[in-house]
């Protein structure tokens, strides 16, 4: 008698032991709401990032575009000095 | 520790250990929170690098525009100087690029059928001297362009000069064709005396300088004066004709 009630107090023991082990490690994790928030924040940060390399570009594309624009301008302008010296003979 | 017991020890050791592998799947409060602070921040720096970002593409882009504007200023001033405008600059692009064609498809022609549309070759030349007459010409755009051209209505015309004349024998009876009539013409030599260029220039049609046919084709060498082996072979023609 005394047999088994040690058995099964030393089994009662061991079980609740793990069982408040495993308790306290789900009550420690965040629930579905702050889940959610993560999530909602890394796909806010996923669309920023495709936001900042589309206007990379567009900065990129534009820097180009006006570099052209600028030595067309310079060309413009020597032409004029080259016309007035050819009306000037 | 009998059996019973070491039963129970096992199992809840098992229900521990199911129980902790469970719980490392899942992510810890700490953890969550680490994640929240780190993507808030990135979220943060991203924002303010996109809001940076923007302000300068919309300057880039006003900046861009503007240098439009102030090309457009450039431009009708340039064709200002030589008294013209935008519109007739552009009419005067298309005949330079209708010209610049035509002496592309005359260049592509064989020598043969450049003689036979030397025509179109001479009213591209005057076409090409019109165009230099307009002050719109002065424009490097269209200076370089009129220079190019000119040496591809050169180089046409020098192939049409490098040309070996062909004249085809009429009949005694209604051209009074010879060797002596034929170097007078105008278009041929102007000079009769010039005759035995056209004799020596087609010995493999003309045996005897005093007869040809009726429809015989003519090589015409260039040339204003008889080289030495004309005169030789002229002087033995009258040597010989001394002689009967």
């Amino acid at each position: 008698m005394l047999k088994i009630h040690r058995t099964v107090t030393a089994g009662a023991l061991a079980i609740l032991f793990s069982g408040s082990l495993v308790l306290v490690g789900c009550s420690s994790s965040p629930d579905d709401a702050q889940m959610k928030q993560l999530n909602d924040l890394k796909d806010e940060v996923t669309s920023l990032q495709k936001d900042v390399a589309a206007k990379e570009d567009q900065k990129s594309t534009l820097e180009k575009e006006i570099a052209d624009k600028n030595a067309k301008m310079k060309k413009c302008n020597d032409d004029q000095a080259i016309v007035k010296q050819r009306l000037a003979k | 520790m009998n059996l019973k017991s070491t039963y129970f020890v096992l199992a809840a050791l098992l229900v521990f250990a199911v129980g902790s592998a469970a719980a490392q799947d899942k992510m810890t409060k700490d953890q969550w929170q680490q994640e929240i602070t780190k993507y808030t921040q990135m979220r943060d720096d991203l924002s303010a690098k996109a809001k940076a970002l923007g302000t300068d593409v919309t300057s880039m882009q006003a900046q861009s525009s503007q240098l439009d504007a102030d090309y457009q200023k450039c431009m009708d001033a340039l064709y200002a100087l030589v008294g013209s405008d935008a519109t007739k600059a552009a009419a005067y692009r298309s005949d330079i690029e209708a010209a610049e064609n035509k002496a592309n498809e005359l260049s592509r022609l064989s020598d043969a059928d450049l003689v036979a549309r030397s025509s179109e070759v001479n009213d591209l030349a005057a076409n090409v001297k019109s165009l230099w007459e307009n002050k719109l010409s002065l424009i490097p755009e269209f200076w370089d362009r009129l220079t190019a051209l000119n040496e591809k209505v050169k180089s046409l015309q020098a192939t049409l000069a490098n040309q070996v004349k062909v004249y085809t024998v009429g009949t005694w009876a209604k051209d009074r064709d010879c060797l002596w009539n034929i170097s007078k013409k105008k278009d041929i030599y102007d000079n009769a005396w010039l005759w035995p260029k056209i004799w020596q220039g087609n010995r493999d049609q003309i045996k005897d300088p005093d007869i040809i046919h009726h429809g015989q084709k003519l090589k015409i060498p260039k040339g204003n004066e008889l080289n030495a082996e004309e005169k030789s072979a002229a002087k033995k023609y009258y040597a010989k004709k001394a002689a009967k």
